[in-house]
């Protein structure tokens, strides 16, 4: 098992409580070898669907596979798919060491796996302690040390960040980093946006259950922007707006994602990125400073000198997650959405 | 399997659960066993028959199966502690075939029941024996037949476990499934016991099975006598352990089916 790539799929998976539509016709799939961020504003369903995922809850319809097979029919599932859906999930009356050697027993683990994640985990000093002195960020590391106890080729993590302090943050981003490198499956979900932009190279969107976007981030995001402080600001302007790019515009496509395999071909959704020839779209923002869409820095200050005009501040400004997020979650209707996945293919 | 109940029965000895369950085995058995000999039936208030006599010696054993909701409630607390504390979920991850889950958790408490049971039993035989000796109080049935009625009364306390293991299995909610179960089992049946015409249905609820144990009827017939109804009449023991045993399945099925379809939130 060790070694495999194993992909999610979610197919057409929806699930109704009585009158009540909390995931609705979900089709999406996770690629092994990256962190996915799965987003969504509260209640959109993220949950519910990783906890159909895990055979938590059972859908009402549609199918959700790991390695092509349902959770249920995984041969050991501890070693296949490590989940963590509720950081509090610990007795309190049990010590770190007490929770996680009962699920090394249920999993068949040795003790020393215990001991090595103990440490792994920076838990070794509170491992005799009982969970319920514990905070929120002990028992989130207690609780991921536990799904990793089989050593599992897929990670599931419902707001893995909430409870940890800056540096457990930081930590846990370069963890989730190398496990992705070493070919694992990794899904987390937060609403701490502006963890997840450093991490995520993919992104699942949803909204009130339903799919909103899907793919890789660089391509969501759309191409960066350049922000210009200029003296000369109103005629840089102008020159910007009248310029026609040649096709040649800087774009973030398959190759500049570090994707060989054309992964980005699979963009689902990209509302906003232009296409080859339109006009730069220049913003004013007062004070001199202008945010240009469209056009690469490089560009920006050869034509800035090329009609001798002064530029005193020049930055590449990639798309905000937490921008792009609002804007698909809160602006996008449903028919762009339909549209959209219509064109890829995404959500059939 | 076998990991299933190696981790279950690591769950047990973790918490404080076993060494309370031990301590009320104890404390219930060799205790309230010790002080009820000690005072003697004839001078309870109402007093009951003493000692000396084959009433007596049943009544105080029948008392002594009135404990049954401890373990039960310790059944029911196993369960519903792992949807309490959120480790339901996590326990299903690894267990997906969830009745193997709760097959372990019914092999891992019959033991603990067991264990209650006989430690319940030895420390109530010996403050009984000690007590009656050192009062020189003689025994009104054989020390033989005693020893019977507590084994009896010892092994009920498995049953009554799980039965509390399918009740938390059934309602889920701790406090709900605590107060269901010490509740009705505590104070239900000998309400039950006092209402005419329902009080007709009580030998074969759980409380009357157990009765049907020991042959204790001192309560009831003095219920009925109280309120002038018509005497309750007990089945005989040998029909009131495979009533108890009924029930015991009937929960441990309910534990086991139960679970398997519903979502875990």
């Amino acid at each position: 098992m060790t070694g495999d790539r194993q992909k999610i799929e979610v197919k057409h998976l929806t699930k109704r409580y009585g009158e009540v539509t909390a995931v609705s016709d979900l089709t999406f799939t996770v690629e092994p070898g990256v962190v996915t961020g799965f987003l969504g504003p509260n209640g959109a369903g993220k949950t519910t669907t990783m906890r159909m995922l895990t055979g938590l809850v059972s859908p009402t319809s549609g199918t959700a596979t790991i390695g092509g097979r349902p959770y249920a029919q995984l041969r050991r599932p501890s070693r296949t798919v490590g989940a963590v859906f509720d950081a509090n999930a610990c007795h309190p009356g049990h010590t770190a060491r007490d929770h996680l050697r009962v699920y090394a027993a249920m999993g068949g683990y040795p003790d020393g796996r215990v001991t090595e994640l103990l440490d792994l985990l920076d838990l070794a000093g509170a491992a005799d302690r009982r969970t319920r002195g514990f905070s929120t960020g002990m028992r989130q590391r207690l609780n991921l040390a536990t799904a990793l106890l089989g050593d599992p080729r897929v990670l599931l993590l419902d707001e893995p960040g909430n409870g940890l302090d800056p540096d457990g943050v930081r930590w846990l981003r370069g963890f989730l980093r190398r496990l992705a490198g070493e070919g694992r499956t990794v899904l987390i979900s937060s609403h701490v946006l502006s963890e997840l932009q450093q991490l995520v190279e993919d992104v699942v969107v949803i909204r009130r259950g339903e799919l909103v976007a899907a793919g890789p981030w660089s391509r969501l995001a759309g191409p960066p922007s350049v922000l210009v402080h200029s003296p000369d600001a109103d005629r840089l302007a102008a020159v910007l707006r009248d310029h026609r790019p040649d096709g040649d515009a800087p774009r973030v496509d398959a190759a500049a994602s570090g994707r060989p395999d054309g992964h980005a071909a699979r963009v689902e959704a990209a509302a906003g990125s232009r296409t080859d020839g339109d006009a730069p779209r220049v913003d004013a923002l007062g004070g001199g400073r202008l945010r240009v869409h469209g056009l690469g820095a490089p560009e920006v200050a050869d034509l800035a000198a090329a009609h001798r005009l002064r530029v005193h501040e020049l930055v590449t400004e990639r798309a905000d997650l937490e921008q792009r997020f609002l804007e698909l979650t809160k602006e996008l209707t449903n028919e762009l959405t339909d549209e959209l996945t219509d064109d890829t293919g995404i959500a059939a | 399997m076998r990991h299933l109940v190696k981790a279950e029965i690591r769950r047990l000895l973790a918490t404080r659960v076993w060494t309370g369950l031990l301590l009320a085995a104890t404390l219930l058995g060799g205790g309230l066993m010790g002080a009820m000999a000690l005072v003697g039936p004839e001078h309870f208030d109402p007093p009951m028959p003493g000692l000396d006599t084959e009433a007596g010696v049943r009544s105080i054993l029948g008392i002594l199966g009135y404990t049954a909701f401890v373990p039960a409630a310790a059944g029911t607390l196993a369960v519903t502690s792992e949807y309490r504390h959120g480790t339901a979920a996590v326990t299903f991850l690894f267990a997906p075939r969830r009745w193997q889950v709760l097959a372990a958790k019914l092999a891992t408490y019959g033991g603990a029941g067991l264990a209650f049971g006989l430690v319940l039993a030895g420390t109530a035989a010996a403050a009984l024996f000690g007590v009656a000796a050192a009062r020189g109080v003689p025994l009104g049935l054989p020390a033989g037949t005693v020893l019977g009625l507590l084994a009896r009364i010892g092994l009920a306390m498995v049953g009554y476990l799980l039965i509390g293991v399918g009740v938390g299995a059934l309602l889920r909610s701790q406090v709900t499934a605590l107060c269901a179960v010490i509740g009705y089992l505590y104070l239900g049946e000998p309400l039950l016991m006092m209402i005419p015409g329902v009080n007709t249905l009580y030998p074969v609820l759980p409380g009357g099975a157990m009765a049907a144990l020991t042959g204790f009827t001192y309560l009831a017939d003095a219920v009925s006598q109280e309120l002038g109804s018509t005497a309750v009449r007990l089945l005989p023991p040998a029909a009131g352990a495979l009533l108890l045993t009924g029930y015991a399945l009937a929960a441990a099925a309910i534990a086991v089916v139960l679970p398997m379809r519903r979502d875990v939130t």
